[in-house]
């Protein structure tokens, strides 16, 4: 099965309200789903479309083409009327005009406002008949319903049945459920990345609000009370690093989560934490730039950004999961490795995954295990004294926070001798930094691999390279290609930095031809490779038209 | 406790003169006096001569960035609510770079005490004209004197409702230590504004300038719980220059609201266990 579900309508109309229980009702039938969002940036009207794809497998990502589109008005539906395959079906409210000869018209206005005395709830009218039409199983939906409207169900189930009776017997499906309750589990990145912290104890986070980074601050917010954890809206960027590395300082673990241009105002404090030596954890949500650029689209034209960002020089972890799952271990593994090398870690995203719901293996939660790094108050007593930043051969300091004990924790932004005491002493100065910079090597030890498919055997393949959440588009654009001849592969990487070369020598080795696949139009990760390896790559396909990178694209520009 | 024990012994790097000298002397009595051991206490600093304090006073100590002195403060509070902190750093720092900071913790009304050295010049970068310079001053980076008028910090703090609006004269080195005790000792975002002299820079606002003008506002009977007195001292634009506690009000503080601030000091909560993590994860089931 491969379906996509479409649904699009103006801000306001509740696109994303309907989508969202049409994907829980997918989840609950037991089907394999990818839902993405794709909206203008604004309160009403606009573009507003929600694309649910009945997908084959867990993790798969967005594609073109549509097989049941459901138009909440006249302009959504001309835009995206040619979008639909051969075999797909228009459902709209009879008022709309259209020359479509498989169309369900509803008269979800007039049903909503006659029978239901509710003209809003249009929307769930057209929701029943495009859900009937999908072949999505009532129970489902009305469990679905259920959950989102708790006390108000009942007129939303009404106006469901309202849309089912006109949409006649289902044209799609029956659909058969490709696993059972407990199997998988439903998830966005945003949230993902927000339940990666609480479960790696993040204690604090400090954000202004910033699409698509707001969706972490705002699953934190809604779940602080619960776990612990205060969520504070700072002023601006600038005072969220810096409480963030004040609150880490003082023992806990401390987040910040904004998109690239919050993040140019952190930069300077981002060099605080890696002369400080204080873990945090930086979300970055990219959207396209420069600037305000496109507010509520997707790109990668951040990497680069995000490795150069702060003056001085100063080790740091950089991972760009691939999808919702990964952002969750990814994210858990950014606060470990941020306490336990005493350095700033970035985590890349971007709207499209922030934003997409997605079926995937339940998350494991032994795979989390956090550990602390810090002495206890019962080491510190036993030290003579205590230097924050002591010379050691791993450049990792012994570290205390300041109150657990009568050892003195000071810390300064200015070059300092091992106390942390301010300094113009040379010798300290080149000492310091060396040590700083000796993390870097333990760092990498704890970076895995790239992912390589199929794994082996690349010989004369044209090999396409990728990283964060272009994935899926990369694989499936591999298995569509291969499909013709098994001629092609993919390296991808989710941990970026340190960027671990090895692995891509070897596929550089034996490739035949190599693409970079990216969310921008510079091809940042082929020009970290090349500054990194030599090694350049033999072509690049880009997309920064705020739209994700899907498998149709990727495969059309290969075979260009 | 002797104030000298929160004298850390190290080099001084300020001028001879400098007014930061007895405002150091004044917060070493002031922690003896307030008797708290000296892990428990953190000073937050940020950049420019006055920040400097962080390494000569033997408590803990967090040296920022410019200008971000209080919002690393109010981080830390956040963190460790059962420390007492201490946000101190110059005139530029406080009120230039970090205004934004400075404004918007007086509405978060964390427990800390903002202490400004204020002489109003910047001393580090070799003597331009700082926010709470008089309109003409005349520097190398103002040649035609400083066009914009001064900031007034005690004013806009009252005008913000801060819970403790002070200033002193650093040339009184008792009276500035008795007031640090009653801003640390006040809760909420506590405001201790220092004049201070610098006799390097600053040739008008000098040490006999101010002693002529100061004036205590104890000895002239104001009620520190009356706003609207407190913002008449504040805003007059005569020749007298007042110290002591303009403004003091009672009210909770950021960490009595905080529902999770309540039940104990964050950076005390331990890491989640397995069945936690397993409750977190079943809203995705």
């Amino acid at each position: 099965m491969d379906i996509v579900i479409r649904i699009v309508g103006a801000a306001g109309q509740g696109v994303q309200t309907v989508g969202e229980v049409l994907t829980r009702a997918a989840f609950h039938s037991g089907l394999e789903l990818h839902a993405e969002q794709s909206y203008h940036s604004r309160i009403r009207g606009g573009e507003n479309a929600f694309a649910l794809r009945l997908a084959p497998g867990p993790a798969w990502g967005a594609r073109e083409g549509t097989e049941v589109l459901a138009a909440l008005n006249q302009e959504m539906l001309d835009q995206y009327l040619p979008s639909l395959t051969d075999g797909g079906w228009l459902v709209c409210d009879e008022d709309l005009t259209v020359s479509e000869a498989r169309v369900v018209r509803v008269p979800a206005s007039r049903l909503a406002k006659e029978e239901l005395g509710l003209p809003i709830a249009a929307n769930m009218v057209l929701l029943g008949a495009a859900a009937c039409v999908a072949g999505i199983e009532e129970e489902s939906l009305a469990r679905a319903v259920r959950d989102a409207f708790g006390d108000k169900a009942e007129l939303n189930l009404e106006a469901l049945a309202l849309g089912k009776q006109h949409a006649g017997d289902p044209r799609l499906g029956p659909h058969s459920p490709a696993y059972t309750h407990g199997e998988r589990m439903l998830i966005t990145g945003g949230a993902a990345v927000g339940a990666g912290a609480i479960a790696a104890g993040c204690r604090y986070l400090a954000s202004y609000p910033m699409t698509p980074g707001t969706a972490v601050l705002t699953y934190l917010a809604e779940r602080a009370t619960r776990w612990g954890l205060v969520v504070e809206q700072a002023e601006d960027e600038i005072a969220a690093i810096n409480m963030a590395l004040g609150a880490a300082y003082a023992g806990a673990r401390a987040m910040v989560t904004t998109s690239g241009g919050g993040f140019a105002l952190m930069v300077e404090g981002l060099s605080l934490a890696g002369m400080i030596e204080t873990p945090v954890v930086i979300h970055i949500g990219q959207r396209p730039g420069p600037a305000t650029g496109l507010p509520t689209r997707t790109g990668q034209d951040n990497l680069l950004f995000a490795l150069h960002a702060g003056h001085g020089e100063f080790p740091r972890y950089i991972v760009a999961p691939r999808d919702a799952q990964e952002a969750f271990y990814l994210t858990a593994k950014a606060f470990d490795l941020a306490e336990k090398h005493q350095v700033p870690a970035l985590i890349l995203t971007d709207q499209y995954l922030v934003d997409s719901f997605s079926t995937c293996a339940p998350l494991e939660v032994t795979r989390v295990a956090p550990r602390s790094y810090l002495l206890t108050p019962e080491e510190l007593e036993a030290m003579v004294s205590y230097d924050r930043f002591a010379i050691t051969d791993s450049g990792v300091s012994p570290r205390a926070v300041p109150g657990v004990s009568e050892k003195l924790v000071l810390v300064d932004s200015d070059e300092h001798d091992t106390y942390g005491r301010i300094t113009e002493d040379l010798h300290f100065r080149k000492a310091l930094n060396e040590k700083r910079l000796r993390k870097a090597k333990g760092l990498m030890q704890d970076v895995a691999p790239p992912y390589v498919h199929p794994s082996g055997g690349l010989e004369g393949r044209t090999v396409l390279l990728g990283w964060g959440s272009t994935y899926a588009a990369i694989r499936e654009a591999v298995d569509m290609l291969n499909a013709e001849g098994e001629s092609f592969a993919m390296i991808h990487f989710s941990e970026l930095w340190p960027l671990r070369t090895h692995e891509l020598e070897q596929v550089f080795d034996q490739a035949a031809r190599m693409i970079a696949v990216e969310g921008n139009a510079t091809g940042q990760l082929a020009s970290l490779v090349a500054q990194q390896t030599g090694l350049k790559v033999h072509g690049f396909i880009g997309r920064h038209d705020g739209r994700p990178l899907t498998a149709a694209d990727i495969a059309q520009e290969v075979a260009r | 406790m002797n104030a000298k024990e929160y004298l850390a012994d190290v080099e001084l790097a300020w001028c001879p003169g400098c007014g930061n000298f007895g405002i150091r002397q004044a917060l070493a009595k002031a922690l003896a006096t307030l008797e708290l051991p000296h892990h428990r206490v953190v000073l937050v600093t940020g950049i420019g001569q006055a920040a400097k304090i962080a390494h000569y006073i033997s408590v803990n100590g967090y040296n920022g960035l410019h200008g971000r002195t209080v919002a690393a403060a109010a981080g830390i509070k956040m963190a460790r609510h059962d420390l007492t902190v201490i946000a101190e750093s110059g005139d530029g720092d406080l009120y230039g770079e970090g205004g934004n900071h400075f404004l918007h913790n007086i509405r978060r009304n964390v427990d800390i005490t903002i202490i400004a050295h204020d002489n109003r010049v910047y001393g580090l970068t070799k003597g331009q004209a700082s926010p709470t310079a008089p309109q003409g001053y005349k520097t190398k980076a103002q040649p035609f004197g400083s066009l914009s008028a001064p900031f007034h910090p005690a004013a806009l703090a009252v005008a913000l409702d801060a819970p403790f609006v002070a200033q002193s004269f650093a040339g009184d080195v008792e009276g500035t230590a008795a007031l640090m005790v009653k801003a640390v000792q006040h809760r909420g975002c506590s405001l201790l504004n220092i004049l201070q002299p610098c006799p390097v820079w600053n040739r008008i606002n000098t040490f006999a300038w101010y002693k002529e003008r100061v004036f205590s506002l104890e000895d002239e009977g104001h009620d520190p719980s009356d706003r609207s007195a407190a913002f008449a001292v504040a805003a007059r634009q005569d020749d007298r220059i007042f110290t002591g506690i303009l403004y003091r009000r009672e009210g909770p503080t950021f960490e009595d609201r905080h529902p999770v601030l309540q039940e104990g000091v964050l950076a005390d909560r331990p890491l989640p266990t397995e069945s936690e993590l397993r409750a977190l994860l079943e809203e995705f089931r």
